[in-house]
């Protein structure tokens, strides 16, 4: 019921562009894994490749050590949500859910009874008689998931499944996912650009940039031990500060940065990689602000966020660089007022040139 | 104020009742005036055209039509002719239209634009290469002679291109994932939704079939195989005009029955599709 899906080495190009190259990544069964990237980057060419909707050109694709890439779609086990749904529009949502099990000739009874445990999970029995073009959006997407959850497959891909549904049934689909994952345990993949979504629902999330996977991690691993400086930037909002490093020389705590004349932070990344260090990256909840002069650096407040709870100040500093700080609560500064920064060094990760992240010894798991 | 408005509306609607009542007597009075000359006996007709309007009404030019005429043979050629068209288009347009959408093969996009010149070949340019083809295969005076040529519409083709093509290829993905074997993603997923386009071109080509006058003209020189409106126009322009006008008339009447029920029975396809307002 939970499938191991491996893939190995592959590779995918449509004509003379390369879309994906030599990537592996094996998934054991019942997890839910999240293919996290902007948008272009290959997730769902790969989601599809495992389908068997899009051939795989070099490499292997496995599911419980079975190579399936020559499979045809239908014989995977696998089922997919599509992120428009692709209801066959002139059958009724009962139809649409029984089409893929009389193709196989299973049992009427069976299929009554898993149709109406599908629509009693996903509570859509009200529904059984309508065409698709008279449900809405958010009913749509139910039975899309009732067509996948009837064939009982040994792993659910989705692509992009909630993007057509409007912020509040995001959410609670979001939950609802969780919850059916929970419930079924099957092996699910779940292709977004959203990372929230990759946040909320992932066991691990394979996190993908032009052509090539860039981290494979948990949720709060990939939060706080970014591998590279993409991964640093694409996950968190707001984005995650970054600077450029002029100077590194050992300091109290590990590596003492300077980023530019003024500015020096002390990080907890061990000294040995000076060498290598070209920017510094710090999220808005490691820099707090300060009286005038009691911090790192001086700036003016430039654009201030006042979500509720806490405040986003976009600080111009006097040497020209942005940051943004996190302020707790509700502040009583305003735009334009003079600021100091405080940066946490010990939360703050070092890139080398090439992107690669170094991380502080009290940032470890 | 909203009696004012609905005063004004009404008033509108009348005058568009009043004039698509006009119209319709426009229509109308040559199929009634064709109608009412069957119900009368030649003779009179022949002295005064005018007795039409009064009794008395016969049924006798019904009744040597059931004994004498062709018109049922010819009516029976003019099904065969129009149904087998109509079926064969449909099966032949709607198979290329899912080969050329669907299907990858080498030189699709070319031999899609020779198709479409067919669309601008018009019949007597090859008129004469055919009727050889035909001699040579003894196809004249038979049903496939007749139907043959009207099986290449290149106009089916390309409707039926462009109506798979606007079907999302995610259903052919999502039919596949379910297990379905290519044709059955054709029969059970695409073809269904492409019948309001199979409407609109089976009922053109059964129109276009059954009023087609010039080929069946050429190829059925038999009267056993004359189709309707050959069959009709050669008891019309029949030199002796042995047939009298009502008896004419009474043919034209049973020549119209078979277009009147048709219609009938698809007139929502007719309306639609003639408004080219297919609506999927
Ligand atoms: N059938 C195709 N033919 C040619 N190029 C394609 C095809 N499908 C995808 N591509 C290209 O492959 C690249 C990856 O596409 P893919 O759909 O996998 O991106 P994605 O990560 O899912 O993006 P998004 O978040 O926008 O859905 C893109 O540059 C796209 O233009
Ligand atoms: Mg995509």
């Amino acid at each position: 019921m939970s499938a191991e899906i491996e893939i190995r080495n592959v590779s995918k190009s449509f004509g003379s562009a390369k879309v994906l190259e030599n990537l592996s990544l094996s998934i054991p069964g019942h997890e839910f894994v999240v293919f996290l990237g902007p948008s272009g980057c290959g997730k769902s060419t790969l989601l599809r490749m495992i389908a068997g909707l899009e051939s795989v050109e070099d490499g292997e694709i496995l599911i419980n050590g079975e190579r399936i890439d020559h499979l045809p779609p239908g014989q995977r086990g696998v089922a997919m949500v599509f992120q428009s749904y692709a209801l066959y529009p002139h059958m009724t949502v009962r139809q649409n859910m029984t089409f893929g099990l009389e193709n196989i000739n299973v049992a009427k009874d069976v299929i009554d009874a898993r149709v109406a445990d599908a629509a009693r999970m996903l509570e859509i029995g009200h529904l059984l008689d309508r065409k698709p073009g008279q449900l809405s959006g958010g009913q749509r997407q139910r039975v899309a998931i009732g067509r996948a959850v009837v064939k009982e497959p040994n792993a659910f891909l989705f692509d992009e499944p909630l993007s057509n549904l409007d912020a509040a049934l995001r959410t609670r689909t979001r939950i609802e996912l969780a919850q059916l994952h929970q419930r079924l345990r099957s092996t699910m993949i779940f292709v977004t650009h959203d990372q929230i979504e990759a946040m909320t629902l992932a066991d691990r999330i394979v996190v993908m940039n032009n052509k090539k996977i860039e981290q494979i991690g948990a949720p709060m691993e990939i939060y706080d031990r970014p591998a590279t400086r993409f991964v640093a930037g694409f996950v968190g909002t707001p984005q995650m500060n970054f600077l450029d490093v002029t100077a590194a020389r050992p300091g109290a705590l590990g590596l003492s940065v300077a980023c530019g004349p003024k500015l020096s932070i002390d990080t907890a990344v061990a000294p040995d990689v000076a060498g290598e260090v070209a920017s510094l990256g710090i999220r808005a909840e490691a820099v707090s602000l300060a009286a005038p002069g009691e911090g790192q650096a001086d700036g003016v407040i430039d654009v201030l966020e006042r979500l509720g709870d806490r405040s986003l100040a976009h600080v111009r500093l006097d040497d020209g660089q942005m940051v943004v700080a996190n302020e707790s609560g509700q502040t009583r500064l305003g735009v334009g007022a003079r600021v100091a920064l405080r940066f946490d060094g010990t939360k703050a990760h070092l890139f080398d040139g090439a992107g690669k992240a170094y991380h502080g010894r009290e940032a470890a798991p | 104020m909203s009696s004012g408005l609905s005063n004004s509306r009404s008033f509108g609607d009348r005058v568009i009742l009043a004039l698509v009542i006009a119209l319709s007597i426009v229509m109308l009075a040559p199929a009634l005036w064709v109608i009412a000359l069957s119900f009368k006996d030649n003779a009179e007709l022949m002295a005064n055209p005018n007795s039409v309007f009064h009794p008395p009404y016969i049924i006798q030019n019904y009744i040597n039509i059931v004994g004498t005429s062709a018109v049922f043979r010819w009516i029976l050629n003019s099904l065969i002719v129009s149904i087998g068209l109509t079926v064969g288009t449909l099966v032949l347009s709607s198979l290329a239209g899912y080969g050329f959408a669907r299907l990858n093969f080498p030189g699709r996009d070319i031999l899609f634009v020779v198709v479409l010149f067919g669309l601008a070949v018009p019949e007597q340019a090859v008129l004469v290469a055919r009727h050889q083809i035909f001699s040579i295969l003894k196809f004249h005076n038979t049903y496939q002679g007749i139907i043959l040529p009207g099986l290449s519409s290149a106009f089916g083709v390309f409707l039926m291109t462009q109506y798979f093509r606007a079907i999302p290829k995610e259903l052919d993905e999502a039919a596949m994932l379910d297990n379905a074997s290519r044709f059955r993603v054709f029969w059970k997923v695409l073809l269904p939704l492409t019948l309001p386009a199979q409407a609109t071109l089976g009922i053109f080509t059964f129109l276009g079939a059954w009023n087609d006058y010039f080929w069946p003209l050429i190829s059925a020189t038999k009267k056993e195989m004359f189709t309707l409106t050959v069959g009709m126009a050669s008891t019309q322009t029949n030199f002796a005009q042995s047939e009298g006008i009502g008896y004419l008339m009474a043919q034209a009447v049973f020549a119209g029955a078979p277009i009147f029920i048709v219609y009938l029975f698809f007139q929502k396809y007719i309306v639609t599709a003639v408004s080219g307002a297919a609506v999927r």
